[in-house]
């Protein structure tokens, strides 16, 4: 059900209806209940995979919860017993993770484990042919989040197994995310509620936003995209990376607006969820970058990947090592950059099974790691340029070098293989054939000239909105302060809008969210 | 603004614009899913989702149908009107392009649920092997609720009321854009439910090389396949449905297996598969086989590169009601039945494709004679004997246009080296000169006569002087001969302005006038032609269906309504050797003609006829 | 112990003021490749545990709360 259809604004609109009239304590029932019919309209199989995850977490967070109990209740002292529950806590973790990760693997990355061994061998081994459930990715995260928590002590386990799969099902996260954190998110999806227009009124405008983006700007957008980006594209560097900057606004609109749309719904149901982007336009490094774009990944990779890794025996022992042998501030940091590095290529490997999702992550992974180990000199040399760093000539260069390398980046995660990313890459280098981008060849792309100017007015207005936010403008408080009829043009602007510039057609087949299929 | 009345205030207008959009849509209802009710313009309705407009026009029109014709875009080419004489039936072609047997299959239950039905023609193609139940755009290709039996009625309302803007709003454009022969956006007959054809039916066809030219699609077959018929089994099991149904029904089902272009064939399935394919049906039906003969191997039979001409339909049909009076080839259609069809596949598969027979015509033509040359305009009738004796020594026989129409029509044979001679405007001098050695060499001749000049030697309006023109009662007397045919070159559209009187704009050709409206174009045309088949034919009781454009100058819509009216020859002054192809009318339409001239002398002249310049 | 502390953390972040900020984390003056390198650093300099279940925000929003970290873990 993408967020796109009727079905999904259906849905949607009913549950917020019905949802203010259902007595507080069955209010979490009715939400369980219009997400079994969201994932149920994409197939009984893949609710049957959804349910698999929620029953091993589950049944793990019981586990390490009584765990934990046994673990308080022990002697003070008593080495051995607290050896054994660590142990047990380790071994019940281990296996959850593993399931779940497991399930994961086998339907994401079995097949291009299949491919990439010798084919005396992969011929061999049987191929796996179900269709990905939707959103795997992002459930599976949030669940075995759920876990670590739990194994960490953080809060005591769900006992009700209902309560627990709505905290992994909730409907509007399903496609994308946000990756919730089940002590922030629980409490809310289980509260009983009473209306707040104020959290109606936020939340429609939250979605009309995302629709907004998502239907004007990246559906529109992804036309030129998909015309240009493919194998032995007949067209030069300049259109090619025309295509990329146009790619670049399609899937930040795309993913921010599914985003918003989603954050949208639970705001209509006085759910809160977390902030999955922060104006990543605006960031300073590539570092920045990561911590304003698809935020819940990032922080979900930081606390249950990155800090036990580098806090791991292994990585202590290389800590302790590079300190004698390289010394000085490289030598203190450089477990941590290492570590580092492993995590954006686990980034990477989470974006689908590619050899260029791979390469995209040792990019990222090698500029940051690089970036950390030589910030030092770049901070000596900044000082020896007298450079200021809070004026604005200087900030507007940071962002523009921050912008190339994620624009160098998303060629890998665009183009359908990685020596096409290369390719592309190169053509936009050694033949830019400037020429193409005025003789009219945009224009033989399946978008009009008026399209283009949609898109380049659409993704300014989003950058105008994010600046003003950037610059701590809460937009839609203050446009709540303003007259009626005011805001009533607003809202008309927006809705009519949506229908004139909206590409929507029951038989138009929409790309389907990017992400939804990472 | 209080953020409850805020939320009123976007569902208020929300809820606005989903209306305004619903009414929009019903309004101009660009895929007939209401009936059309403002607009009834179902060729428009039919190009977008034939499916769901065909259902809404019969909603509407079953009355006037009792019989129907089912299949995917090629069965378009099974023609209404010979169906009807055939089956003393109203047929109405319910064909969809894309359809596969599923489609049909539901339609046909939908008819026979809904509405009377005597016969049903099933045409069975190639591809409704390869494809069955296919995904496609629901808007563009989906059903009718009424027929697709998994598809709601909220649904159906839903997709089309809530349908893009943009198609209506292109519907609107199109409106004002439309013309009498069709466009890309309106590619239907709405009456007969069959691709209106008028403009590509009304385009002379000549040569081979010059078909292939215009069609590069043949000369360079493209290789779309190679494609398994891996769907025979349920295309068969629903052609069994259709035949149970029918039987139940007590309907007369005509099972026909259409042509299929030849290298579509070769170069996407293999032999085996296509033998089994037909096989498989053959043990379904007995079936009405024209897939592989000579025609499949003749480009100039197909408007593209898989839908076979109008002409071929009317093979087709002739073929099935045994009428022989219609020329096709002899391997065209075979009635296949269980018994027969592994050996008769096996025959036609193997077969050796044969040439479609043609001929090659030169065609002369000639205007004014004198005894003394004049300019350009007039020649001498030395010079014309030359040239007619120099004919009939090369051994050239002058046809007459209707024995090339029993040529293409009928498949009457020609003498071996054709020639046909003409005379344009009707002058005085080819009664006293031309005619008199016409008879001297028994060769046949053609004068194509303006009606308002008959007989006259002063120009109507202004009474200036002009060269005299024979009378009706002299063209009477040649026609009595049998050796001349007189024909038109039109009533009064080949007017000379400054011997024309009034304010103009005169009708110097058959072209419209600047700036005049396609119905008045057609409307004047009518009329003028009507006038000069009248008033010739009630002076020589001969019958007139050839008209030479005057100047040669001419544009589809009027090749396309002189078709309409009748007209099986026309005639244009471009030079060149015609090729006339059996079974394809359009070999007669715009003919080639040479201009002759005193300066060409008669081994020139025989040269050019021979067609090496 | 604090002025220890102050030293190493001055070391790996240079140019903010510990002395006074109490909102270290949540201001985003420390991001989470600093905190691995100080706990790295501080397990090293006084020889203590420390678990990723302590890498929270209140724990590394003020020195005296690092402090407090540290004490706790050495017992």
């Amino acid at each position: 059900m993408a967020f796109t259809s009727w079905s999904f604004v259906a849905l949607a609109a009913g549950t917020v209806l019905l949802y203010y009239w259902t007595p507080g304590r069955w209010q979490w029932l009715l939400l369980l209940a219009a997400s079994v019919v969201f994932y149920a309209a994409g197939g009984w199989g893949s609710l049957c995979w959804l349910a698999g995850v929620i029953a091993v977490t589950w049944l793990a967070g019981l586990a390490l919860g009584r765990l934990n109990e046994a673990r308080r209740a022990l002697p003070k002292g008593d080495k051995a017993a607290l050896a054994a529950v660590k142990r047990k806590k380790k071994a019940a973790a281990a296996a959850a993770a593993l399931l779940c990760f497991g399930l994961l693997y086998a339907m994401k990355y079995w097949d291009f484990t299949v491919d990439l061994l010798p084919a005396s061998l992969g011929g061999r081994l049987p191929r796996w042919d179900f269709v990905m459930p939707l959103g795997l990715s992002f459930f599976t995260f949030q669940a075995v989040g759920y876990v670590i928590d739990v194994y960490r002590d953080k809060y005591a386990p769900q006992k009700n197994p209902a309560r627990y799969a709505l905290f992994v099902s909730f409907f509007p996260q399903m496609v994308q995310g946000p990756i919730g954190r089940y002590d922030a998110l629980a409490p809310q999806l289980l509260a009983a509620r009473k209306l707040d227009w104020k959290d109606l009124q936020f939340g429609i405008q939250l979605a009309l936003w995302g629709y907004l983006k998502k239907m004007v700007i990246a559906d529109r957008a992804a036309v030129l995209v998909d015309a240009v980006i493919t194998e032995n594209t007949p067209y030069g560097g300049a259109v090619i990376a025309f295509a990329m900057v146009f790619y670049c606004i399609q899937l930040y609109c795309d993913f921010s607006g599914g985003i918003d749309i989603t954050r949208g719904v639970a705001r209509m149901l006085g759910i809160e969820l977390a902030v999955n982007f922060r104006r990543p336009l605006f960031a300073t490094s590539l570092t920045d970058y990561w911590r304003r774009w698809h935020i819940t990944l990032g922080q979900w990779m930081r606390d249950y990947l990155f800090y036990p890794l580098s806090l791991s025996k292994p990585f202590a022992r290389l800590g302790k090592w590079a300190r004698k042998r390289i010394g000085g501030l490289p030598g203190k940091i450089f477990a941590t950059s290492l570590a580092t590095f492993v995590v954006y290529l686990v980034i990477g490997i989470w974006h689908g099974a590619n050899f260029r999702y791979i390469a995209f992550g040792l990019w990222n992974g090698t500029v940051i790691t690089a970036s950390l180990l030589l910030e030092r000199r770049f901070l000596a040399w900044r000082t020896a340029l007298r450079i200021d760093q809070a004026s604005v000539p200087w900030r507007v260069f940071m962002t523009a070098r921050t912008s190339l390398l994620v624009f160098l980046g998303r060629y890998l995660t665009r183009a359908p293989r990685l020596l096409t990313a290369l390719s592309l890459l190169w053509t936009t280098v050694s033949a830019p054939r400037l020429g193409q981008l005025a003789d009219g060849t945009l224009l033989t792309l399946g978008l009009t000239a008026g399209d283009l100017w949609v898109v380049a007015l659409g993704a300014l207005a989003v950058t105008v909105l994010e600046f003003f936010q950037e610059r701590g403008v809460q937009v839609r408080e203050s446009l709540s302060r303003r007259s009626g009829p005011l805001q009533w043009l607003a809202l008309a602007a927006m809705l009519a809008v949506l229908a004139a510039l909206g590409i929507f057609r029951a038989g138009y087949i929409s790309s389907e969210f990017i992400y939804g299929q990472f | 603004m209080k953020p409850k009345t805020w939320c009123l205030a976007f569902l208020l207008t929300a809820l606005g614009l989903v209306l305004a959009l619903a009414a929009f849509n019903y309004a101009t209802d660009p895929f007939g899913a209401f009936g059309d009710r403002f607009l009834q313009w179902f060729s428009y309705d039919e190009t977008n989702n034939p499916r769901v407009a065909k259902t809404t026009w019969l909603e509407q029109h079953h009355d006037a149908y009792d019989s129907y014709i089912l299949g995917c875009s090629s069965t378009s080419s099974l023609p209404v009107e010979a169906f009807n004489e055939l089956f003393d039936a109203r047929f109405y072609n319910l064909f969809h392009y894309g359809a596969d047997m599923k489609d049909c299959e539901e339609i046909a239950r939908h008819l026979l649920a809904n509405y009377e039905v005597k016969n049903l023609v099933l045409n069975v193609y190639i591809d409704n092997g390869v494809t069955y139940d296919d995904d496609a755009n629901p808007l563009t290709h989906g059903l009718h609720y009424r027929v697709d039996e998994d598809l709601s009625a909220p649904a159906y309302y839903a997709r089309y009321l809530l349908a893009d803007p943009r198609y209506g709003l292109a519907k609107l454009r199109a409106r004002a854009e439309d013309t009498l022969l069709p466009q890309a956006f309106d590619v239907f007959d709405a009456a007969t439910g069959v691709y209106d054809k008028t403009a590509r039916d009304a385009e002379p066809i000549g040569s081979l090389e010059s078909y292939l030219e215009a069609y590069p699609v043949f000369a360079d077959y493209p290789r779309t396949g190679p494609f398994g018929l891996y769907q025979t089994e349920r295309c068969m099991e629903s052609v069994a449905a259709i035949r149970e149904m029918c039987e139940a029904a007590g309907v007369n089902l005509v099972v026909v297996a259409g042509p299929v272009y030849g290298e579509y064939l070769a170069q996407n399935f293999a032999p085996e598969d296509v033998a089994a394919f037909y096989e498989a049906l053959a043990r379904v039906t007995p079936f009405w086989d024209f897939s592989c003969s000579s025609v499949s191997y003749e480009p100039r039979y197909f408007y593209d590169a898989t839908h076979f001409r109008n002409n071929v339909g009317e093979m087709i049909a002739a073929r099935i009601g045994g009428d022989e009076s219609v020329w096709m080839p002899e391997d065209f259609g075979t009635y296949v039945t269980a018994e027969n069809a592994a050996a008769h596949f096996a025959e036609v598969l193997a077969a050796e494709p044969a040439a479609v027979p043609t001929a090659q015509v030169p065609i002369l033509m000639y205007h004014n004679l004198a005894e003394e040359a004049d300019g350009e305009a007039t020649m001498s009738v030395a010079a014309f004997e030359a040239q007619i004796r120099a004919l009939s020594e090369a051994g050239y026989t002058a046809v007459s246009l209707r024995e090339l129409e029993d040529y293409v029509y009928r498949g009457a044979d020609l003498p071996e080296k054709p020639v046909v001679i003409t005379f344009d405007d009707g002058y005085l001098s080819n009664y006293t000169l031309a005619y008199p050695i016409l008879q001297k060499y028994q060769m046949k001749a053609t004068i194509f006569v303006i009606g308002v000049s008959v007989g006259k030697d002063t120009y109507k309006d202004t009474g200036n002087p002009m060269t005299p023109h024979f009378s009706y009662e002299q063209a009477a007397e040649m026609v009595a001969s049998g050796l001349i045919s007189i024909q038109s070159h039109t009533y009064d559209m080949h007017q000379w302005p400054p011997s024309e009187d009034g304010d103009g704009p005169f009708r110097e050709t058959i072209l419209p006038l600047p700036g005049e409206t396609e119905a008045d174009y057609v409307a004047a045309l009518t009329t003028d032609f009507t006038r000069s088949r009248e008033s010739l034919e009630a002076a020589t009781g001969q019958s007139v269906d050839a008209l030479a454009f005057p100047s040669g100058a001419y544009n589809t819509l009027a090749q396309a309504t002189l078709t309409s009216l009748g007209v099986r020859v026309t005639l244009s002054t471009n030079p060149g050797v015609n090729t006339v192809v059996r079974g394809l009318p359009q070999t007669l339409y715009g003919m080639l003609r040479f201009g002759m001239q005193e300066s060409i002398s008669p081994s020139e002249m025989l040269t050019l006829l021979s067609g090496n310049r | 112990m604090r002025e220890q502390v102050i030293a190493i953390l001055t070391e790996l972040c240079p140019g903010v003021d510990f002395e006074r900020e109490t909102a270290l984390i949540d201001d985003g003056l420390v991001d989470s490749l600093d905190i691995v390198s100080i706990v790295t650093e501080l397990m090293d300099a006084f020889d203590v545990e420390i678990n990723v279940e302590d890498l929270l925000p209140e724990n590394f929003n003020s020195v005296d709360a690092i402090v407090g970290l540290i004490e706790r873990a050495q017992g």
